[in-house]
């Protein structure tokens, strides 16, 4: 499933321009080094390291909830905390698809 | 599930002030009484504590290290056997030939002081249980 | 890519302290629930706990590496007996100290709480 990536086939040059404002300074992203290979690997591999990121922090949350609800460790506040970034992980993720697919329907209206 | 921090050992220290509490309430309902089952007037009887180790249920590997928290448990509950007081009253129906009687050896001022020092330890570790109950509840609202 | 958004300093020193917050109230517990069994000794966070907290802020590289740092709980050298059977528990002094506990439990909560919902307004723009 590669629907966001199958954009930078479409229009690779205009993504190459798109790529450097979409590195935000706070997040070191791994895909700088990418960008200059090749930009839609870049963007895709961006794409991808956020949605293993997020992937990780939710099966982290979700295992100190289980071990709390066997009743194999009593740090609640642990699982609480982790639920909580999980689903900070995750809004950030469901942000960064919206602004894409935002940009997408900008471009997708540009008078050619 | 554990979720409320320290729970059972406070739980066995409620148990075991409430037994002392139970035996303290006996001798001094028993202060008088000059015969008993066994023959004999009533022996005071004594709890005495010992800790026990709790067993924390798992630990994970980036979580504290407590494996050395100790509750409380009664280790005996047994008779006092100092001799009572001999009261001269020789129309007791338990008087001697000598018209001495035996009391038990019950001090109700010691009974009152053992009752509110227990009260005061039984309070105490209620005051724990629900400080651990809050702060679960407040570890319960983190990012809402 | 989003684990650096969770390790600001502050918001890990707060984490491993409410750690050490939890294990001082079972401490705690333990200390009352033992206030008159004969030799018990109290327990407490071991002292070496904030000395390397100090040392790894100092580093620098706290945001990283927090998780191998653990609070434990050992006897507290520095009680003193209070009674001939050796037992160095203060009822008065352990309720004081369980009541501060709790106040900076309280506090630690709402710094981590606070951090998570900054985090949340700035990605999303609104409130929650």
């Amino acid at each position: 499933m590669n629907p966001i990536g199958s954009i930078g086939t479409l229009y690779p040059s205009a993504l190459a321009r798109a790529d450097a404002p979409v590195a935000a300074p706070k997040i070191a992203l791994p895909s700088q080094a990418g960008a200059a290979a090749a930009p839609t690997d870049g963007f895709t591999q961006m794409l991808d390291g956020l949605v293993g990121a997020v992937d990780a922090k939710q099966q982290a949350a979700s295992a100190a909830t289980r071990k709390v609800l066997l009743g194999e460790s009593d740090q609640l506040h642990q699982s609480i905390i982790a639920m909580q970034e999980a689903s900070v992980a995750f809004t950030m993720m469901v942000e960064v698809r919206n602004k894409l697919v935002e940009s997408y329907q900008e471009l997708m209206r540009m008078q050619v | 599930m554990n979720l409320i921090s320290g729970i059972d050992v406070t739980a066995g220290a409620l148990n075991a002030q409430k037994t002392r509490l139970d035996v303290v309430a006996q001798n001094i309902a028993n202060a008088q009484t000059t015969r008993t089952a066994a023959g004999g007037p009533y022996q005071r009887q004594v709890v005495s504590f010992e800790s026990e180790l709790m067993r924390r249920a798992g630990s994970t590997a980036a979580g504290p290290v407590g494996n050395n928290l100790q509750s409380v448990r009664v280790a005996a509950i047994a008779p006092d056997r100092t001799p009572g007081q001999q009261v001269y009253n020789p129309q007791h129906p338990d008087a001697g030939a000598d018209g001495m009687v035996t009391m038990p050896n019950v001090n109700i001022a010691y009974e009152m002081v053992d009752l509110i020092t227990a009260s005061r330890a039984y309070e105490a570790n209620l005051s724990v249980v629900k400080n651990a109950r809050q702060m679960a509840m407040k570890a319960l609202e983190i990012g809402k | 890519m989003i684990d650096p958004i969770f390790q600001t300093d502050n918001y890990q020193l707060a984490r491993k302290l409410l750690d050490a917050s939890v294990l001082r109230h079972e401490a705690i517990a333990s200390n009352i629930a033992n206030v008159e069994t004969a030799g018990f000794r109290r327990l407490d966070i071991a002292p070496d706990f904030a000395t390397q907290l100090k040392t790894r802020m100092a580093a620098g590289d706290f945001g990283r590496t927090a998780d191998s740092l653990r609070p434990a709980l050992v006897e507290d050298q520095t009680a003193r007996s209070v009674r001939p059977d050796g037992n160095t528990v203060e009822l008065e002094r352990e309720l004081l100290v369980m009541n501060r506990n709790l106040v900076e439990h309280d506090f630690l909560t709402e710094i981590v709480s606070r951090n998570i919902k900054q985090l949340k307004l700035a990605i999303t723009g609104r409130g929650v």
